[in-house]
């Protein structure tokens, strides 16, 4: 083999080394199922391993594969438009898949399904992918502004989505569920977001 | 309520921190070199039009994921020493397949129930031409076939006693998910080595019998979820279906049914036939000229449809 073939191989070895972790993380959450997500990842790396000499060294190549993988996905999700209104119903349930027992996180899980799909992005890429608001807007190709702005409203968002969850589930497990439907209507009846 | 516990739980909620997350990077690693594999061997092809001498699977890729895909194998099945070396051949029989796969070939569906076939369809491929032939036994479209060559369809219609030129695939049915381009797109994804990994990796405690003409058999037992993977709603019913689209029906459509598997590998080292039973049902796909299936021919006699 000769010696820039083996370099290559080592570069592509450490790059898949260092962030395939958070390549599957992040298109696990983001695919419609288990298999888009490995198509995915899989496609992903494909094009990292053609375009090995355009990435970026350091921490910016998992900017780089995030960015990439967003737009295999979107392709993804394109070529197989019949799916893709399920495949974004789905796309929580893929990540838990089996009833949980934690209750906690079946209120994240609605809480998140609750947020449009932008804000849920956002919030994911920073919370769960660890990027800063300006990686994020490398990602989403926005300006930085506008990075932090949506984080700053998804994170209100779920914050308060999440609350009203607990509180509903709260009342359910205390007082059944016709305490429930009572809190859930004096709530919409004077607007609240109590 | 605090701010903590919403963040708290929904960092506590990362994929990553699931169980299982270690094993589907393992599994998505293995599907990354045999894509890489694949492409490989995709691309040396259009180098080797312009260059000679070079061999064949000279991307040093192509030899790592067959080297990764032994070690993976072991790492996947655990257990015994046999059952390790059982899984990385049956790995590497899968990965040599998926790369011809890519090419062209040809596969023959069947299912039986109680003894009697069920279902049957002939699939060819070569590049992005495919041809589909339904045999199942009374069906109105059985044995009427479908044909695409160079982005035309083309369907055989008994009652007219010729081919039809229905015309341009992007054009039918485009964004229903039912046009022969997401056919032809699904077929891929059961032939290409993904459904065919996953069915490897699920598989339990796999025996191997050597043939005497030169093939092996490796059986064990596979979750029914994990071959029958498609979730859908038919008559009022939750169903499961194989791929190639066939319904899993009895024991099969319960997820959790182990179901006897058997993986054929052919003397020449490539995947000839998976087959799958359980009480009363086969499912098989037999694979055939894997790479070396003739180009399909457009009907010179097609009739513009009316």
């Amino acid at each position: 083999m000769r010696e820039g073939e083996c370099e290559r191989g080592r570069r592509f070895d450490a790059l898949f080394e260092s962030y395939s972790a958070d390549v599957v993380a992040y298109c696990t959450w983001r695919a419609g199922s288990a298999s888009d997500a490995q198509d995915a990842v899989a496609d992903v790396f494909l094009t990292a391993w053609r375009r090995l000499d355009a990435i970026p060294a350091g921490d910016a190549a998992r900017v780089w594969l995030y960015a990439t993988a967003r737009r295999v996905l979107a392709n993804q999700r394109r070529s197989t438009q019949r799916r893709a209104a399920l495949a974004e119903r789905l796309a929580f349930a893929a990540v838990t898949d089996k009833p949980s027992s934690d209750s906690d996180d079946d209120l994240v899980r609605e809480a998140l399904h609750q947020l449009g799909a932008l804000d849920r992005e956002v919030l994911l890429l920073s919370e769960w992918e660890g990027l800063s608001p300006a990686q994020i807007a490398s990602v989403l190709r926005c300006p930085q502004v506008t990075a932090r702005g949506r984080l700053h409203r998804a994170r209100r968002r779920f914050r308060s989505t999440f609350e009203q969850l607990a509180d509903r589930e709260h009342l359910r497990r205390h007082h059944g569920p016709a305490a429930e439907v009572r809190a859930t209507s004096i709530t919409h009846a004077f607007g609240g977001d109590s | 309520m605090t701010t903590f516990r919403s963040f708290e739980a929904l960092r506590l909620a990362n994929p990553r921190s699931k169980p299982g997350f270690a094993t589907t990077v393992e599994a998505a690693a293995d599907q990354v070199r045999l894509r890489i594999a694949a492409a490989g061997a995709a691309d040396e092809r259009s180098v080797r039009q312009r260059r000679a001498g070079r061999p064949f699977l000279g991307l040093s890729a192509v030899g790592a994921a067959l080297a990764a895909a032994a070690a993976i194998a072991v790492v996947v099945t655990g257990g015994t020493a046999e059952t390790a070396t059982a899984a990385a051949a049956i790995h590497k029989a899968v990965t040599l397949s998926a790369v011809s796969a890519n090419e062209s070939g040809t596969v023959l569906v069947r299912m039986t129930h109680d003894g009697q076939l069920w279902a049957s369809k002939d699939i060819r491929w070569n590049g992005s031409d495919i041809g589909i032939t339904d045999n199942s036994p009374g069906r109105a479209s059985s044995g009427s076939p479908l044909l695409v060559v160079n982005g035309i369809l083309y369907d055989h219609e008994p009652e007219r006693a010729g081919w039809v030129n229905v015309g341009p695939v992007s054009s039918i049915d485009p964004g229903t998910g039912t046009s022969p381009t997401d056919q032809l797109a699904a077929i891929r994804d059961d032939i290409g080595g993904t459904t065919l990994l996953r069915i490897v990796a699920a598989m339990t405690g796999p025996t191997t019998a050597r043939q005497s003409d030169g093939s092996t058999i490796y059986r064990g037992t596979v979750a029914s979820g994990q071959i029958a993977t498609t979730t859908g709603f038919k008559e009022g019913q939750n169903i499961r279906v194989f791929p190639f689209g066939y319904v899993a029906h009895d024991v099969a459509a319960d997820p959790a049914s182990p179901l006897d598997t058997a993986i054929t590998v052919g003397s020449d080292g490539f995947i000839r036939e998976i087959a799958v039973t359980w009480p009363g049902w086969t499912y098989t796909v037999t694979y055939s000229n894997l790479g070396s299936t003739a180009p399909l021919v457009a009907p010179a006699d097609a009739q513009p449809l009316r």
